[in-house]
């Protein structure tokens, strides 16, 4: 399978054979009729542009064999852009035609007064189409409960929202000099420098029992601050290595930094309000999607307040999972090892075949190589537009997100299966821990389908 | 919002043996961003101290430092303002502030920090500042034995410098603060 990366402008010519014929450029214009590719051109030039899979033998789909051989033909040459719908290989006027409904459906869906929350959920589950903004809205309105279903109120909390953000942000991230100034010009308005024109000794305070720049006490507005710079340290490194090859988030365009400057707030924010885990490394990794989505939102007004709204629902999607970065928590009952076993238990109710030979052939544990999949919700096992697909889904599950996120790493597993039962420890290993490219639609299918045993792990407190 | 710490006179090992360890617990590194040091260390283990505690440090040549090749007087500009660096013993009257405003003119800084007296002293004079820290160590002086172990801190925030002055009085650090701007007529012209 062909998979590469070109940087080309984003106006990069389509290079459709004229062979196919009327129904290829009908395609095309139906693309451009829609306008949707003029939106996902809303990025700045210099956005990747992926080479398509040809999708093989294993992609599992209905496909007319007339154009399985006109399309393998092609497929290895052309470029398509991201505005493809979901993420698999293939152009067929019949997905096009699918895609579309879908699109109108969700349009139709989130213009209710009221939101159906099942309905939408439904159609996130089969994944999202990009452009206009749909997955944005989608994401930070329901699926992360960011916004109420009324779709009167979605102005006021939006609003709301990003102006305690913004003053969060005030508050908590002022470097001690400008927050020691602002408090002294609130108490002493009257005292001027008049001293500023006499010569002669400069004015002392005593403020022995005050806060000053090498004061240990917990209390100290400088000590929390030198506290939080390692934090602020490792921040910074991890979002400079945050997708290295999208233009997005890395390179030294101020376009890029803006980015990471915003996301380094949420991130500083994140960490001052919950200072039992602070930041954990990886934490930028589940953050970029969220920020990505909002800040590629056509609606300038949306876009703009990205930062707001990303901050409010990484929030809300780590208070779920937030237990599995808590150390002390890693034996419990709420922790990751935890969670690891349920995995276990549901690749065994599911395959015992295969979960027998991991155990106890291999020796492989599941935190050998679930850890990461489950803490950092998949975004380190797949490309950047599969996690979006695979979030979609994890996002938009009515028992939760770590249920589907359960399934879909044994799904993994599953899918997988013929490979892991001929390797070795190490072998194996290596599989797990640098997953191979899969139909994304294929894995979902397989998740969905497995027997429900997680129902049953429902914690009840 | 830049920290500066001036410091000096310690003659370490000849007249004191270490800094007070009340000093020493505060001073840790990765808080300070410049060390200024007017000078007397008198060793190279004190060099070494100041240097972990901070990678930018500068340091004047006072009478008794065993390295000779620390500078007679040095300038270095942190954010809007210009620091000069002298020991002092050089200036005479010792501790005179006409001599140390012709010194300031001649350096053409706004801040001069200086030491020699191992008497804390900020004053406003002739349009720039001179900012003596003191004796960390409360190491006797030329004139007297009667020393309070002291430095200084500043805190370099725009157009704003806050000095804070730690001294050990009676056992007790005690922490003053002072306030000083930067406005375009502080400097004298001429």
């Amino acid at each position: 399978m062909l998979k590469g990366k070109l940087k080309l402008s984003a106006k990069a010519p389509r290079v459709f054979p004229d062979r196919i014929g009327s129904l290829v450029s009908g395609f095309d214009d139906k693309e451009d009729e829609n306008g949707e590719s003029d939106s996902a051109l809303d990025f700045e030039s210099g956005e990747e542009l992926e080479i398509l899979q040809p999708s093989g033998a294993g992609s599992g789909r209905e496909i007319e064999d007339g154009y399985v051989d006109i399309m393998e033909g092609q497929l290895e040459s052309r470029v398509r852009q991201r505005s493809e719908k979901d993420g698999s290989g293939l152009v067929s006027v019949k997905e096009v035609i699918a895609a579309d409904e879908k699109r109108s459906d969700l349009e139709y869906e989130l213009s209710q007064k009221e939101i159906n929350l099942e309905k939408l959920q439904r159609i996130a589950d089969s994944g999202l189409p990009e452009g206009r903004g749909l997955r944005a809205t989608t994401w930070k309105q329901l699926l992360l409960g960011y916004l109420p279903p009324s779709r009167d109120l979605w102005e006021k909390e939006l609003t709301e929202n990003r102006q305690k953000y913004a003053k969060l942000k005030e508050e908590l991230l002022l470097s001690p000099s400008e927050f020691t100034r602002i408090k002294e010009e609130a108490l002493d308005s009257n005292e001027q420098n008049a001293d500023s024109d006499v010569d002669g000794p400069l004015r002392r305070q005593e403020i022995s029992h005050e806060d000053h720049p090498l004061s240990s006490g917990k209390a100290s507005v400088w000590h929390q601050y030198f506290q939080h710079i390692e934090i602020a340290e490792q921040i910074d490194r991890d979002l400079q290595r945050t997708h290295p090859d999208m233009k997005f988030f890395s390179g030294d365009t101020s376009f890029s930094r803006k980015h990471r400057e915003a996301m380094r707030n949420i991130l500083r924010l994140f960490a001052k309000l919950n200072p039992a885990i602070r930041y954990v490394q990886g934490m930028n990794e589940v953050l970029a999607p969220i920020y990505y989505v909002f800040s590629t939102d056509p609606d300038e007004q949306n876009a703009a307040n990205a930062e707001a709204d990303s901050f409010s629902c990484f929030v809300r999607l780590l208070s779920d999972s937030v237990d599995h970065f808590c150390q002390q928590l890693d034996n419990s009952s709420v922790g990751i090892l935890s969670t690891l076993s349920r995995l276990a238990e549901l690749l065994k109710a599911n395959d015992e075949e295969l979960w027998r030979h991991l155990e106890f052939t291999n020796k492989i544990k599941p935190q050998f190589y679930a850890f990461r999949w489950i803490t950092l919700l998949l975004t380190q096992e797949f490309n950047f537009q599969s996690i979006l697909r695979i979030w979609d889904s994890l996002l938009s599950n009515p028992f939760g997100v770590q249920d589907m996120l359960l399934r879909v790493c044994c799904a993994m597993l599953l899918c997988m299966k013929s490979r892991l039962l001929t390797g070795d420890f190490v072998a194996n290993l290596k599989l797990l821990q640098h997953y191979p490219d899969i139909n994304i639609e294929h894995l979902l299918l397989v998740a969905r389908d497995l027997s429900p045993d997680t129902s049953s792990y429902r914690l009840s407190p | 919002m830049v920290l500066v710490l001036a410091i000096g006179d310690l003659h370490i090992p000849h007249r004191a043996s270490d800094l007070p360890p009340k000093f020493k617990s505060m001073l840790v590194p990765g808080k300070i961003q410049h060390i200024i040091c007017t000078g007397n260390l008198s060793v190279k283990e004190v060099h070494d101290y100041l240097k972990s505690l901070c990678p930018d440090l500068h340091v004047t040549r006072g009478e008794y430092d065993e390295d000779s090749r620390y500078l007679e007087t040095k300038t270095l500009t942190i954010g809007q303002f210009k620091l000069g660096i002298c020991h002092g013993h050089q200036v005479i009257p010792w501790g005179d502030l006409d001599s140390l405003a012709m010194l300031q003119r001649q350096l053409d800084v706004d801040i001069l920090v200086t030491g020699h007296t191992h008497q804390f002293k900020a004053y406003k004079h002739e349009g720039g500042v001179v900012i003596n820290p003191g004796s960390a160590t409360g190491a006797y002086s030329s004139f007297t034995y009667d020393v309070n172990p002291s430095f200084v801190l500043m805190d370099i925030d725009g157009l704003r410098v806050v000095v804070y002055v730690y001294e050990l009085i009676d056992g007790e650090v005690k922490v003053d603060k002072i306030d000083f701007k930067k406005t375009a007529t502080t400097r004298s012209a001429h």
